[in-house]
């Protein structure tokens, strides 16, 4: 209970409290236009982040990832154009409602539902983290392998909509963390006679390029793209009449978003998807769908928002990122000194609390700011694309210049761009390579130190029970896509 | 289901869908992307031969290329599914070249290219010119032409962000060699 009250005192200061309004305004904001992403908003304030308190800097991070998953569903809502894509399945619904003049309603809807989503997220949060890493800390360096590799194998379903493409830029992601002095031997590799490679590749400079450039260069293609947009607003929250159709739903939601949250890779964006399939199914007026039906909003608001409390539970009791915004949460932990793990929560138990107290804050922040600034928020996307984008570049040039004032990082970062820009348009996701990048390290070290444990017997992995049920689900995990088909068919053909 | 195969009288078990029969084996787009990253891997897989050799006693039995080349194998083998896996997606109804089969806006080389010649300029003209430069180059490259509104933002903008790092974050700005 101490450690409970020590981290959220820590936040009583108010500068603390003010930096969780800025996240949660630029969270807010990012969310609702549509190209700019939360990953992308958390990649470009960690420059910010270098001179500040570890407490405050991750408050910050937390909050703008709590609320940019919120701000998505305005413009998904007034304009039919999802500001992120957990919002993808608020359009449905939505853009519906909006067009026939409950614009207003349906925003209150999905502010509530986001809200209770996210706190029911943070209740589990608080419960599970501990106990998580209670767990964690019995695991030896083959549990951790084991366990990496299982987060790695979830990449196939993180994003985009190709497995195979998924794992190939997570393993890429590993490879690059490879780069740099090898820890055992002090050999460099891949580093081509470049200085500034001999310590590893940034990982800040490459999240930014692959969020950010990669973006801009999308953008570039799209620049006379026109939104219809909906201008009469106002926001009202929800009638009892509607609080009592769509609880359950909310209940449910937030239930699928906190457990998809958990799941290493796993995030908002398959949470809300689940969450909205969800709603349909256990809805009586499924013919309301995709015409205005408000469980179509409640559904996927309270799951996306719910993922985010759950994916910070992997990422700070086992220091596996439950999403693509959370590694980079992770990333920040890292820049700051952490060792994000079992062992934060053991030593330092006051600041995940103080996350938690963050997020809490959040939530009830981006209440506030969504119900009383939907209209102001949904007018930023009339800020011309011609000056957002170089806006962007600026702050990503900056960004990747600052970490360690190097020209080397910014040129980096466009390299990232570049190349996030081509994966992207071959169906290969910028997410998995980021948790390749930042999990790499931790694979290599806990497989290089098995090994050593083992006298280079691979066999004697298998003596864990724990190694071969995270092997084992790691296995149906990636078999999943091929066996489950295969296995419908041969369910037809018996009935 | 049963409604799905009444709609299709002449389709029999073992048949596939009209889309499907249709469909190549191979994928020669992904082909060449195969093709490269297989490509790529054999160039670092070459490269890890140049790597330091040390003691196996020093290494501990996990030389310093064996973490690399796993992952180079691993990378070298998936690739090699590429090309066969739009099938797959296709009975998923998704198509993998629906994005790529537009060919990339000569806007977006032009972009990348001003990106590219700006960030190469930055250790001369130093950071707080580079940044303005970026703020006239590319709305002008993007069609933006209102003046009354690109010059304020052209100076006002960078002076901001330069104001935020260097003076509030005491982040050291390149200055520039030409100045």
């Amino acid at each position: 209970m101490e450690p409970l009250l020590t981290g959220l005192l820590l936040l009583a200061d108010p500068f603390n409290i003010l930096l969780i309004f800025i996240g949660v305004l630029v969270g807010v904001t990012v969310g609702a236009l549509p190209g700019l992403s939360s990953p992308m908003a958390v990649a470009l304030l960690l420059p910010f982040t270098i001179s500040l308190e570890p407490v405050p800097a991750i408050a910050m991070l937390a909050a703008l990832y709590c609320a940019g998953t919120f701000g998505g569903s305005i413009t998904a809502i007034l304009i039919n154009a999802p500001g992120a894509p957990p919002a993808v399945a608020t359009a449905f619904d939505g853009y519906p409602m909006a067009k026939r003049g409950e614009a207003g309603r349906a925003l209150g809807l999905a502010a509530v539902c986001s809200v209770l989503g996210g706190i029911f997220s943070l209740i589990v949060f608080l419960l599970a983290t501990p106990l998580l890493a209670q767990v964690a800390l019995q695991f030896r360096p083959p549990e951790y392998f084991a366990l990496t590799v299982f987060a790695l194998s979830m990449l196939a379903s993180i994003s985009g909509r190709s497995s195979l493409r998924n794992l190939i830029a997570g393993a890429f992601g590993v490879l690059l963390g490879t780069v740099g002095i090898h820890l055992t031997t002090g050999v460099e590799r891949f580093t081509f006679g470049t200085y500034e490679l001999t310590e590893g590749i940034n990982f800040i400079p490459v999240l930014i390029g692959l969020f950010a450039i990669g973006e801009l260069l999308n953008q570039s293609q799209t620049l006379s793209v026109a939104y219809e947009r909906i201008t009469s607003v106002v926001i009202r929250l929800p009638s009892w009449e509607d609080f009592k159709r769509v609880r359950a739903t909310i209940l449910r939601s937030s239930g699928i978003g906190t457990f998809i949250g958990i799941l290493p890779a796993e995030g908002a964006t398959v949470a809300a998807i689940m969450g909205y399939n969800e709603a349909k199914r256990w809805s009586k007026n499924k013919e309301e769908f995709g015409k205005g039906a408000i469980e179509g909003i409640a559904g996927p608001e309270a799951a996306n928002n719910a993922a985010t409390g759950g994916a910070m539970v992997p990422t700070l009791a086992l220091g596996i990122p439950g999403s693509g915004t959370t590694a980079i949460i992770l990333a920040a932990l890292i820049m700051h000194g952490f060792r994000p793990g079992p062992y934060l929560m053991r030593e330092t138990p006051e600041f995940i609390y103080a996350i938690f107290g963050a997020m809490l804050i959040a939530n009830f922040m981006f209440l506030g700011i969504g119900l009383a600034g939907a209209k102001l928020f949904s007018r930023i996307t009339l800020i011309p694309r011609t000056l957002l984008w170089p806006s962007v570049f600026v702050f990503s040039m900056i960004g990747a210049y600052s970490f360690s004032s190097s020209v080397f990082d910014v040129w980096v970062m466009l390299v990232a761009g570049f190349v996030g820009f081509l994966m992207a348009r071959h169906g290969f996701g910028a997410a998995p390579l980021v948790m390749g990048l930042i999990l790499g390290k931790l694979v290599e070290e806990s497989l290089s130190q098995s090994m050593i444990m083992f006298d280079n017997n691979w066999l004697r992995f298998f003596e864990s029970p724990i190694v071969v049920g995270f092997f084992a689900i790691t296995v149906l995990s990636l078999g999943w896509p091929l066996l489950g088909p295969l296995i419908r068919r041969l369910r037809a053909r018996a009935v | 289901m049963n409604e799905q195969r009444e709609s299709s009288p002449q389709r029999t078990r073992g048949q596939r869908p009209a889309r499907f029969s249709r469909l190549p084996t191979i994928n020669l787009t992904d082909l060449w992307l195969c093709l490269l990253i297989v490509a790529v891997c054999v160039a670092l897989y070459v490269v890890t031969r140049d790597f330091e050799q040390v003691a196996d006693m020093f290494a501990q039995d996990v030389p310093p290329e064996f973490f690399p080349r796993l992952l180079l194998w691993t990378i070298g083998v998936l690739a090699l599914l590429l090309p066969f896996e739009h099938i797959h997606l296709r009975r998923r109804d998704e198509d993998i070249d629906e994005h790529r089969s537009v060919s990339i806006k000569p806007i977006s080389f032009v972009t990348a290219a001003l990106l590219a010649l700006v960030v190469a300029s930055m250790p001369w003209l130093g950071t707080w010119v580079t940044m303005t430069l970026v703020c006239v180059l590319l709305p002008l490259l993007w069609g933006e032409r209102r003046w009354i509104v690109l010059v304020p933002y052209a100076i006002v903008f960078p002076g901001l962000v330069v104001l935020l790092f260097s003076g509030v974050l005491k982040v050291y700005l390149e200055p520039g060699s030409l100045w």
